[in-house]
């Protein structure tokens, strides 16, 4: 079962959004997949409270923000 | 009755309009996660080139576009604006729906107008190289596309999960001479420690994000590229609005709805901000961004103060609980929001200027395959949010007996989605329930992997 990804821009399925933030789900994953899956008993299940509070209580950054962020980490590496 | 009217190449439009220099409220200056500062124009130029930058900045209204991007831009621009007639006829409605079709560039989407634009004034500054990040392969092929017209050396870093499932777009990047890896790679010390940890890693746009950054800071006359979001990419995108404008005055038409999808923001901004020019100057007009119900930004989404700041940087975070039921609400969903809504989108929806509708997967494609069967043109997905918009707003002239005109940006093509299409006839995007035993698999793969 997949479902169209608006982030990518293509079908993608459901185990690859429990794991696309290095380990942790995309935040979009209870928006695209709550008509399918019980998405909060599977995240509770699989997931400790600390590592959701990380994806789902953290105020998500912009495009520029994000860049910024990359800026600065390629600064320390060059 | 026209079903397409056209420009002459002397009538395309000579600059771009810049929305900044009519907004009731200026943009506030984006801040940076890492001081809470603002973030100034010298800490961009670490990735973008300072005319770019300035263009980023300026409140200038119109922009001259070079003649080198004219000339570019003039190989499918300008770009008919048609009648949907078939589509007026099968939904029984009095309005008359127009759409500029932005799918006949050489990449088949709006992309390629920034694209252009961003190469040259790299070029013109004496860059060699550019790096960017994709998803699907869009942006990657249209920045491919537009560097083979300058002569610059591009690299894409595309999701790898992208990369290995959707070969057409990589096949692009690299038919117009563009180089194009997965990610993560080993290219980038970002890419190397992703693949430590799993070297199986499928990416994720995050990571390409970092490789693509880490690339152009630490290479030599390299610099990045961004295909959305920035106010240059929207500036650039307006010259859709702009000719749509003057092919509608060409037959005495303005339109009542302007209608256009709002992901990262480009393609409703480019049909819209000229069109909203007029609103601010006191013209009737309703303009709507269109956007998935799955990663709602402006339909749910809500102005708040981040990082504590209460001198007016308010980014908008669209956020919904989903409940109590693991971590204490609120839970902020990242949405189009990490997929970037531009802030001078975000800017003329807090304005008021804009309204946002949201539509499920199941409704645009179908509102997809209305397009196709009447219309022809196969939409790329995301044009579809925008479809799915215009057949509410012509079944609502219908009811109310009005003639509306309606507008809106098709912003591309979808023959390289169709697998997308393959899914949704065949019934595999049907919002069902999962299997118990498939979750209980997926779930058994998932601890294989963490």
């Amino acid at each position: 079962m997949e479902v169209y990804c608006p982030q990518l821009g293509m079908l993608i399925g459901f185990d690859y959004c429990l794991k696309a933030q290095n380990g942790l789900p995309c935040s979009n994953t209870y928006g695209c997949w709550k008509e399918r899956v019980d998405v909060a008993a599977v995240l509770k299940a699989n997931f400790t409270d600390e590592e959701l509070a990380k994806v789902f209580n953290t105020v998500p950054k912009s495009r520029l923000e994000r860049i910024m962020e990359s800026v600065s980490e390629a600064g320390r590496k060059k | 009755m026209e079903k397409k009217i056209f420009l002459s190449d002397k009538d395309m439009p000579k600059a771009w309009y810049n929305i900044q220099a009519d907004l009731t409220t200026p943009l506030p200056p984006p801040l940076n996660p890492g001081t809470g500062e603002p973030i100034t124009p010298d800490m961009l130029e670490a990735i973008f080139p300072m005319n770019l930058i300035e263009q980023e900045v300026s409140t200038e209204r119109f922009i001259t576009i070079p003649d080198a991007v004219m000339e570019r831009l003039l190989m499918w621009r300008p770009t008919p604006l048609c009648r949907a007639t078939a589509l007026e006829k099968l939904l029984g409605t009095p309005a008359q729906i127009y759409y500029k079709n932005e799918s006949v560039s050489p990449p088949g989407s709006h992309k390629p107008n920034t694209a252009i634009a961003q190469v040259y004034y790299n070029k013109i500054s004496g860059v060699k190289r550019l790096t960017t990040e994709t998803g699907a392969g869009q942006w990657g092929s249209a920045l491919s596309f537009a560097c083979n017209q300058f002569g610059m050396e591009l690299k894409v870093y595309m999701v790898r999960v992208s990369f290995n499932q959707k070969p057409y777009r990589r096949i692009m990047m690299e038919t117009w001479g563009g180089k194009c890896v997965p990610s993560p790679s080993p290219d980038t010390a970002a890419g190397r420690s992703f693949l430590e940890g799993n070297p199986d890693h499928p990416g994720s746009l995050g990571m390409a994000i970092s490789e693509a950054i880490e690339d152009a800071v630490t290479s030599e006359n390299t610099k990045y590229s961004l295909g959305s979001v920035l106010n240059h990419v929207l500036l650039h995108q307006s010259v859709i609005g702009l000719e749509a404008q003057k092919q509608l005055a060409s037959i005495g038409k303005y339109p009542d709805v302007v209608i256009g999808c709002a992901g990262g923001g480009s393609n409703f901004a480019g049909i819209a901000f000229p069109f909203l020019r007029d609103k601010i100057n006191g013209k009737e007009i309703q303009v709507i961004g269109s956007e998935p119900t799955s990663c709602p930004s402006l339909t749910k989404g809500r102005y708040v103060y981040d990082f504590g700041d209460t001198a007016g940087m308010t980014p908008l975070l669209p956020m919904y609980s989903i409940g109590h039921k693991f971590v204490p609400a609120p839970i902020h969903a990242g949405g189009l929001r990490y997929h970037g809504m531009a802030p001078l989108i975000s800017r003329v929806f807090a304005d008021g200027l804009i309204e946002a509708r949201s539509y499920n997967q199941i409704e645009t494609f179908s509102a997809g395959l209305i397009f196709a069967q009447t219309e022809g043109f196969i939409p790329a997905p995301e044009t579809n949010h925008a479809i799915a918009c215009v057949i509410e707003e012509a079944k609502k002239a219908k009811e109310e007996g009005k003639e509306k005109v309606i507008l809106f940006n098709f912003s591309g093509q979808g023959t390289i989605d169709l697998p997308s299409y393959d899914a949704f006839l065949s019934g595999k995007l049907q919002d069902y329930s999962m299997p118990e035993g498939e979750i209980e698999e997926l779930l058994k793969e998932l601890k294989k992997i963490a």
